[in-house]
């Protein structure tokens, strides 16, 4: 479903041009959730930035493929439309917009794209009430402004009312266990998996193996120096877990 | 030097040259010739004057007076939804027909010149003065619960209007005011004398109009214990100013300002303000946010003036916010707190920028289109001006969704 081929890129022009991925190859099938581990600083959200069209980074090699189509070429909106989400390791705040609101807009411009109808505002409103309620966020929550004055652990669940509104077909989850407490974690985590289906596929980055408890990944990647260079079963993240990214790297060199 | 300098006030441009022939054609009096010898030995004020540098009405009309393709139409008026409300209409200044009014609201028409006390700090004032056809007079003894419309608009060269009103001891009153403009220049001067616990809430509109130039300038005298609150926004045009000049006169008065504007390829609007805290105890806050296109021009002074003994006490705060959208957009801003009193709270605070690159991204992730996200960011930022608490408010919302709908045709 999303298929990597050596892809190498870089930010920055000249000498000050830096390389963040170095001939990193994925091959994500529908239906899989793959989860991508790593150090700091390995290139784990920049990866997720790039797929989801962020500008500034320059592709120098390789090609990015989703559902057989180069995902490189299209525009941020482009990609949301085609069911690409991406759960923010740090949601932005935006003041003056009504959480609703913008979830609307998002979602009936995604459908326009698609030539879709508008959704009815009773089946919108409908769909936010259960939603909201499966994630513990309350009606005055969602009247708000998006995520302004929002605690982290709100605004990952947030993200999550999002994407469960918006029904993606692949899913990018960057840090999203980070500033969530352990009930917060298990509502989310319920969240996400409410979501695998045969027809999605995800990418879940994280720094710990804590949320792979919950959504147990079909294969786990480790992301370092802009590659992936190691690959296995849900087994390697309780792996890393116990004896660290040098330990595991160190035995598989 | 000097010599050179009064030749060049005797040299008088077209633009000039046509508001000096309107003068002389008009019956003489007192009155009038006081404000147009104020406003002669300044002639249009020009960028070299401090206070008009970025707003150059000398040679701005020049050229709009020159120019013969130009389309000088009256702007359709926002408020025209708000239904069963009174309405005075000025047009080209005069009163076109006087509807019946509540009791409490009076309405005196005084033809010929009428003194204007503020001639030497306001040339376009003064001009204002001496070219009216007729100064309202009006006075509100009677608070009245529905807004009252005012709509000036104008046809040919130059069209001036002008209203005194004053407002008697707790009485309260809201206007709602739109400046549809018609003639290449449009100017309008209004005195608002609010007497001791007396409350006015003006709504203003300004449209959009490329071909014409606006000068929309309001005085304020406000006793002990006012209010006085001003919503406005404003389009621009070839050149257009709002300039507001209040002056606490008696403790505890309250001044609240409120601007949005939107300038499009070819606006200009400036916002000018000018509060002196004549008297302690007295508080002013003061927000304007604008948002310029590429070939658009925001201007911004504001002055917060609080003299040594009188002004003790004063609370007083200025914040202008502007979004430079594109490349090519313009915004000066000078805002200046001049305190001589030690005893007060000022402050003031000043930005321009361009949206939030972090925030755009995050939209378009969404699937919002990059035009649209950014429509929808800017409607965002400027309706903080319209801001009603959550109450219901029909002229707050019709700011609002003019605003919105020129914001629309962004993301067209």
């Amino acid at each position: 479903m999303l298929k990597l081929e050596n892809l190498s890129i870089r930010v920055g022009e000249g000498e000050t041009a830096k390389s963040i991925l170095t001939g990193l190859s994925l091959d994500v099938p529908r239906g899989e959730v793959h989860a991508i581990m790593g150090p700091n600083g390995a290139g784990k959200s920049t990866l997720s930035y790039i797929l989801t069209g962020k500008e500034g980074y320059e592709v120098d090699t390789g090609q990015a493929l989703y559902e057989g189509e180069d995902l490189l070429a299209l525009n941020p909106e482009q990609r949301a439309a085609k069911g690409l989400f991406l759960s923010f390791q740090y949601p932005i705040e935006i003041p003056g917009v009504p959480v609703m609101t913008f979830v609307r807009t998002a979602m009936n411009a995604q459908r326009k794209a698609r030539g879709e109808e508008d959704i009815s505002a009773p089946n919108f409103i409908k769909k936010a009430r259960e939603i909201a309620a499966m994630l513990n966020i309350s009606a005055d929550m969602l009247k708000r402004p998006l995520n302004v004055g929002f605690s982290g652990g709100e605004k990952k669940r947030l993200e999550i009312f999002q994407m469960l509104m918006l029904e993606p077909k692949f899913i990018i989850l960057d840090e999203t266990d980070s500033g969530l407490d352990i009930d917060a974690l298990k509502t989310v985590a319920a969240g996400i998996n409410a979501l695998r289906s045969p027809e999605r596929g995800m990418l879940v980055i994280t720094h710990y193996q804590r949320l792979l408890d919950y959504i147990v990944p079909d294969k786990v990647h480790i992301l370092a120096d802009g590659k992936i260079v190691k690959t296995g079963p849900a087994r390697l993240a309780q792996d890393l877990e116990d004896k660290g990214y040098e330990g595991v790297l160190g035995l598989a060199s | 030097m000097t010599e050179t300098k009064t030749a060049m006030t005797q040299t008088l441009n077209r633009a000039e040259d046509i508001l000096f022939k309107r003068y002389q054609a008009l019956a003489s009096d007192p009155a009038r010739a006081r404000a147009f010898e104020s406003f002669k030995a300044s002639g249009l004020p020009h960028r070299r004057m401090e206070n008009w540098r970025w707003s150059d009405f000398k040679a701005r009309l020049d050229t709009l007076f020159a120019r013969s393709d130009s389309h000088t139409t009256a702007q359709a008026d926002p408020f025209e939804t708000l239904d069963g409300i009174i309405c005075l209409r000025f047009k080209n200044g005069v009163l076109a027909e006087l509807p019946d009014l509540p009791e409490g609201i009076d309405i005196l028409q005084k033809r010929g010149g009428y003194a204007f006390a503020n001639c030497e700090d306001i040339p376009l004032g003064a001009l204002t003065a001496a070219l009216v056809p007729a100064t309202y007079l009006i006075e509100v003894t009677q608070s009245y619960a529905q807004p009252i419309k005012l709509v000036f608009e104008g046809e040919g060269a130059a069209a001036f209007a002008r209203i005194d009103c004053v407002i008697r001891p707790d009485i309260e009153l809201s206007l709602i005011e739109t400046y549809r403009g018609g003639a290449k220049f449009n100017a309008s001067l209004t005195s608002f004398n609010l007497n001791q616990g007396a409350k006015l809430s003006r709504y203003m509109i300004q449209p959009a109009t490329q071909d014409q130039a606006h000068a929309i300038t309001s005085e304020i005298h406000l006793d002990a214990q006012s209010r006085y609150e001003q919503t406005s926004l404003a389009f621009g045009g070839h050149l257009a100013r709002i300039e507001t000049r209040g002056t606490h006169h008696g403790p505890e008065s309250e001044m609240l300002l409120k601007a949005a504007y939107l300038a499009g390829p070819g606006h200009h609007i400036d916002h000018t303000s000018h509060i002196r805290h004549g008297a302690p105890h007295c508080i002013t806050r003061q927000r304007t946010k604008g948002a310029v296109l590429n070939k658009g021009t925001g201007v911004f002074q504001g002055k917060f003036h609080v003299p040594r003994v009188v002004g003790q006490k004063t609370d007083a705060d200025m914040q202008h916010n502007a979004l430079l959208l594109e490349e090519g957009a313009i915004v000066n801003a000078k805002p200046e707190l001049e305190i001589y009193a030690d005893d007060v709270a000022c402050a003031h605070g000043n930005t321009c920028g361009a949206l939030d690159e972090a925030a755009l991204f995050y939209m378009r992730q969404r699937g919002i289109p990059d035009l649209q996200a950014r429509a929808m960011l800017t409607e965002a930022f400027i309706s903080e001006i319209f801001d009603t608490d959550g109450q219901a408010h029909s002229a707050l919302a019709t700011l609002r969704e003019a605003a919105k709908a020129w914001l629309a045709q962004l993301s067209q």
